[in-house]
């Protein structure tokens, strides 16, 4: 492994992630939307609006029964305070790991066929570049500023998290064990596998388009946990986050030995230029 | 001889569709070497595959004693390519660009970027975006990316494509230059013969994707050219359709004569200038081109 090769291939994607409007719009956005907004919005209507009023007793029933199923200590002196609640620790997390996703699944797409779009690939191939080092380089290029928008995410939502329902609860709420969980261990796993993913199935297909269509299947986990929570299938705590988190990083592992035995320069080549 | 480039019997086939079909190939090292045949004759999968981008189905390969599959990295640390496409990232600078390839080449040496940049008139836009730069400009930076880490072996694929009359004369003179001055080996792939006649120390062709004959110029016209036609520009108006025995036909300010050989042509500018004025004397069917055509013609 080249260290030389390895850091100059890094300090180039950066800063083509830093130069591309899209790449840069793309991850300027989605944490906003998702670490910004959603809780904005939730926490700050359950301050303007009277909520106790407007929801029936069946809401409330449904409410007791979720934070029956959550084994919390927190004691809640009003249904705004139970709603805030459920949605900080159960429902926002499965929506924020959809931001490390997206950042880390447009990032590596473009990482990879974009060097091939715009004819740099082929390059790279006729370099002394090691396939092992390209790949490497890569996953770190896309691995890095995921994470940086991960945690930034994180702590503009612990911000408004704490900023708005300091005034509902009169204590810090965030980060709770779940988020904790989240941000350490499941993000960086998560990040990790949507960039693998990404630089396995871009380098087996042509286009940025295909790529991404091909990617978009990672998302699908994270509906089905989302809807799971809603629905009162399931609530993930702590200790799921955990073994969740454990699954993909055995996940990674095999996905990582799998990109780098197919990894033939040979191959790469016939399959990515024409 | 000592032949940096050593290809024997190589075949190579996409999805059932030869490529390359047998392929015998040497290059004596130091010397230019054009690569010429029509578009698809398997030139570009030719260097790829020596290059070690590209495995073959068959053969042997050996650039500067190494295999291209085994140890494409060291080959590929020795030699510089500059690709049709020329492989630049058009969001970076000429600059940046150049420190890119520089670190992956290893480049210690950091007065051979603005040396390289100098020498290609691209000093002044250094630090402008390739994107912004014309095709000439983008194939002058893609030499500069090429020579960077002055290579044994320099494969040019197609390297005056999109460049004018006044940027193609400064490649092939500043290529056979370097050439000159650093013994590097190199190999044109190119289908503009005209241009590659005057640099190039010899020539291969490609046809039917295989290389069907190769040498230097001299030995190629040896093989090739059986009879020599000659334009005499001259005051003589031809009544016949012979002159001291050898066919001849009239044309504008002069005339067209075949002779059997070289040797010939001074015994009939002897005859002609006793009675006639001769202005100039030019033989026509040995340059390059006509030689290509003439190989080909063989195998057709």
């Amino acid at each position: 492994m080249n260290k030389r090769i390895l850091k100059a291939m890094i300090k180039k994607d950066l800063r083509d992630i830093y130069r591309t409007n899209t790449l840069l719009t793309t991850i300027i956005v989605i944490p906003i939307v998702f670490s910004v907004l959603f809780p904005t919005l939730l926490v700050g209507s359950s301050l303007l609006f009277d909520i106790e009023k407007a929801v029936g007793n069946d809401v409330e029933k449904m409410l007791s029964m979720f934070l029956s199923q959550t084994n919390n200590e927190q004691t809640f002196t009003n249904i705004e305070q139970q709603i805030v609640y459920l949605f900080i620790n159960y429902l926002l997390p499965s929506l924020f790991l959809l931001v490390p996703i997206i950042t880390a699944s447009v990032v590596a797409a473009n990482s990879f066929v974009g060097e091939k779009e715009r004819r740099t690939l082929e390059s790279l191939l006729f370099s002394p570049v090691s396939i092992k080092t390209l790949f490497l380089s890569k996953t770190i290029a896309s691995f890095i500023p995921s994470l940086l928008v991960s945690v930034t995410s994180f702590i503009l939502c612990g911000i408004i998290i704490n900023g708005l329902g300091y005034q509902l609860f009169g204590e810090i709420i965030f980060p709770s064990s779940n988020w904790v969980a989240l941000i350490i261990c499941l993000s960086p796993m998560v990040i990790l596998f949507t960039v693998l993913l990404n630089l396995y199935i871009s380098s087996r297909v042509k286009t940025y388009q295909e790529a991404q269509n091909m990617s978009g299947i990672i998302v699908l986990p994270v509906i089905a946990l989302i809807v799971g929570q809603v629905s009162g299938l399931f609530l993930v705590g702590a200790k799921l986050t955990l073994i969740i988190a454990a699954v993909i990083l055995v996940v990674n592992v095999v996905l990582l030995l799998r990109i780098t035995k197919l990894s033939d320069r040979h191959i790469l080549f016939e399959k990515q230029i024409h | 001889m000592n032949s940096i480039i050593d290809v024997r019997g190589v075949s190579k086939a996409f999805q059932g569709q030869l490529v390359l079909t047998d392929v015998d190939f040497k290059v004596e090292a130091g010397k230019i070497v054009g690569l010429l045949g029509p578009n698809g004759a398997g030139k570009t999968t030719f260097i790829r595959i020596l290059n070690g981008v590209l495995k073959a189905d068959s053969g042997s390969i050996r650039i500067m004693g190494h295999n291209p599959i085994t140890d494409g990295d060291e080959i590929r640390a020795s030699s510089g390519i500059v690709t049709e496409s020329a492989g630049l990232y058009h969001q970076m600078s000429g600059r940046e660009n150049l420190d890119f390839f520089a670190d992956l080449y290893g480049v210690t040496d950091q007065n051979q970027k603005a040396r390289l940049l100098e020498l290609f008139e691209l000093s002044g836009h250094e630090n402008k975006p390739v994107g912004t730069y014309s095709t000439g400009m983008k194939k002058r930076l893609a030499l500069c990316k090429a020579l960077l880490h002055n290579p044994k072996i320099l494969f040019l694929d197609e390297p005056t494509n999109g460049l004018d009359p006044d940027g193609i004369n400064m490649v092939l003179s500043y290529l056979k230059k370097y050439n000159q001055e650093t013994k590097t080996t190199v190999l044109i792939c190119s289908h503009v013969l005209h241009q590659l006649e005057s640099i190039c120390d010899s020539f291969a062709f490609m046809e039917n994707h295989t290389i069907i004959e190769q040498g230097t110029l001299s030995q190629l016209e040896q093989k090739y050219v059986t009879e020599v036609i000659v334009r005499i520009g001259t005051d003589l108006v031809l009544k016949e359709t012979k002159i001291l025995g050898y066919d001849c036909k009239p044309i504008v300010d002069g005339i067209l004569v075949t002779l059997p050989s070289k040797t010939e042509i001074s015994t009939l500018l002897k005859k002609l200038l006793q009675q006639h004025q001769v202005h100039s004397v030019e033989i026509v069917n040995n340059n390059l081109e006509s030689i290509y055509f003439k190989v080909r013609e063989r195998v057709r």
